[in-house]
């Protein structure tokens, strides 16, 4: 039996038993490569869920909307190595009790749909080690050394060819599990601390605010990246945040579910270099 | 015989339009997106496109807007209205969609109030669309009944050759004419055939949707929470969207300086229609959603006649989670009734 089979019948009997009131997978999408969210609350429907090497969106994205988990109930969800780590971000800022989630792990390797057993976060504790070691994707890196390699002026003038093409949808916010915030910052309108416009410096001031604010919170899974609708390469921003929270902390967003939020949290030998 | 635009009379054409005072934008590709943009030859046109990401509608109702710049001093308040810029210009390579769009918006912005920022630009452009010889799984335009060839809003339209050397050419208002007029040198007579156009398959029956969105009945159905579960809340839909024109007017800067905006907005949003006291009555995703398909389908039909939608099918193509209006609207033909 392929993993897909093996999953939808898991996830058929954990909501006929009413161990789970909700299977958060992925089915068929609008063509033959897209596959969406689908949210299964019977048996049956259970049954039509999809998991292939389509299935790349991070759904921990849904965990956190609409105070899902607000009833204590539990729910099983799809996830991905890099959607496991958000998971971990976001149970380790008390946005998620681990004990409510049921993973069905995998990964896609070499287009190939892989098991990641255990269905718990603890039994993914290896994972965070395994993927803090690995190298990143060969071509965010190669483009970021790019940007590296370029005069701090020709750096301003690529990041401000890309955001002037925003258009402050706010797709990245949306996409992004970790923009779970009530009520975002740029949405404050009393006073209205971030301009609305999406001129060039309106959209500098949302795409630099959301970057910080994802500092040692982003698990590079990418979500914003694709969800740009004018192709902005967000993923650049967040390498490179993570890089510097790394190199400054010695943190990795996510590695594990205890971790403290590195920019919440202090330790006595933290490098004081920026206290004047 | 038809008259045809060749291909390699293009930059001349373009040429010809400058001279005349006009700027030529067309689709291009910039930045890693495309969208509608000045051009100087053929040769900057990403004409291959089904569709720009962008839609045209930006080049007449922007993102951001200034209306009014003010300016209180201890002497005097001095308040500046922006006016909107009255540059000729003419629009080369708009798919029918795209055009169709404008020509849905004006009775909008020309309703209780003649909106200036957007009809000084509507009657300072000539609009040359060509029709479509390829569409892709989004296109719904056959659906809300127009076509890959469809004139409305074009002031031109051009059919590309099967033998892809130009286009055949038709005016299809006064202004095409003229605009047409001013390059008769390089237009000439062909019996060359014009390529098919695509078959779109219909995807929905908007005569269904619009009867059962009709029915005060179905405003509270379950249905609407059902279909918009997967919906995060963006407004990439919206500002992707050829017709959707809500916006917000903002004050940027202090109590004694600052400009005045017309900005985008979007219904998606839970800001949108948020009171001051907090309390909001589109409080859930799912009234949200039922808002942009009954404002689209019902709404604007009562009281203009037309629905607001071209079927281009970018909500859907560029959609984060594969959502889009497509969906709701096929869902709803196959209600059962």
């Amino acid at each position: 039996m392929g993993i897909q089979e093996e999953y939808r019948k898991e996830a058929a009997s954990l909501l006929s038993s009413g161990e789970v009131k909700l299977v958060i997978g992925f089915g068929p999408g609008t063509t033959a490569d897209r596959r969406r969210a689908q949210f299964a609350r019977t048996a049956e429907e259970a049954e039509k869920l999809v998991l292939d090497q389509n299935c790349i969106a991070n759904l921990t994205t849904y965990l956190v909307a609409g105070g899902l988990l607000s009833d204590g109930k539990k729910v099983a969800i799809f996830l991905k190595p890099d959607a496991i780590r958000s998971l971990n971000i976001l149970i380790s800022e008390s946005q998620v009790k681990p004990e409510q989630v049921v993973i069905f792990g995998y990964a896609i390797e070499n287009g190939e749909v892989k098991e990641l057993p255990g269905r718990s976060i603890g039994d993914f504790a290896n994972l965070g080690e395994k993927l803090r070691t690995a190298t990143p994707p060969p071509s965010v890196q190669q483009e970021a050394e790019k940007l590296e390699a370029m005069s701090p002026a020709e750096r301003f003038e690529y990041w401000q060819d890309q955001f002037s093409k925003c258009i402050k949808c706010y797709a990245c916010r949306q996409a992004c599990p970790m923009c779970y915030c009530r009520r975002c910052i740029v949405d404050v309108n009393q006073p209205q601390w971030v301009s609305t416009s999406s001129h060039t410096l309106g959209n500098f001031e949302w795409n630099i605010v959301r970057a910080f604010h994802l500092a040692g919170r982003c698990a590079a899974c990418g979500a914003c990246d694709r969800a740009c609708p004018v192709n902005i390469p967000l993923r650049l921003i967040n390498y490179r945040m993570g890089k510097e929270v790394k190199e400054a902390f010695d943190y990795y967003a996510g590695e594990s579910s205890d971790q403290k939020p590195v920019l919440a949290s202090f330790n006595q030998d933290d490098p004081e270099t920026f206290i004047l | 015989m038809t008259r045809i635009l060749l291909k390699n009379k293009l930059d001349d054409c373009i040429a010809a339009w400058q001279k005349a005072g006009y700027s030529v934008l067309a689709p291009v590709q910039r930045h890693d997106m495309s969208s509608f943009d000045e051009v100087q030859k053929g040769a900057d046109m990403a004409l291959d496109l089904i569709l720009p990401e962008r839609t045209i509608k930006d080049q007449f109702f922007p993102q951001t807007e200034p209306l009014i710049k003010y300016n209180i001093s201890k002497k005097e308040i001095a308040s500046e209205t922006m006016t909107p810029p009255e540059k000729k210009r003419v629009f080369f390579g708009v798919r029918p969609c795209d055009a169709s769009g404008l020509a849905i918006d004006d009775p909008l912005f020309g309703w209780d109030y003649k909106d200036d920022y957007w009809f000084k630009r509507r009657e300072n452009s000539v609009i040359v669309s060509i029709a479509c010889t390829e569409a892709d799984d989004f296109c719904m335009c056959t659906s809300v009944k127009l076509s890959p060839d469809s004139t409305k809003g074009s002031d031109v339209m051009l059919r590309p050759l099967a033998n892809s050397n130009g286009w055949q050419v038709e005016a299809v208002s006064d202004r095409g004419t003229a605009l047409l007029e001013s390059v008769s040198s390089l237009l000439e007579e062909s019996s060359d055939e014009a390529a098919p156009v695509p078959e779109v398959a219909p995807k929905f029956d908007v005569e269904k949707v619009m009867e059962w969105l009709g029915d005060k009945e179905n405003f509270e159905s379950q249905f609407w929470k059902d279909i918009s579960v997967r919906c995060i809340g963006c407004g990439s839909c919206t500002f992707l969207c050829p017709t959707c024109h809500c916006f917000d007017i903002q004050d940027e800067g202090d109590t004694y300086q600052g400009i005045r905006r017309k900005n985008w907005d979007s219904c998606s949003f839970a800001l949108f229609t948020m009171h001051t006291s907090g309390h909001n009555p589109r409080n859930a995703q799912s009234t949200r959603w039922r808002q942009r398909i009954m404002h689209k389908f019902n709404y604007y039909r009562d009281k203009f006649g037309v629905n607001s939608c071209s079927g281009c099918g970018r909500c859907t193509r560029q959609c984060p989670v594969d959502m889009g209006i497509t969906e709701t609207l096929q869902a709803i033909t196959n209600l059962p009734r």
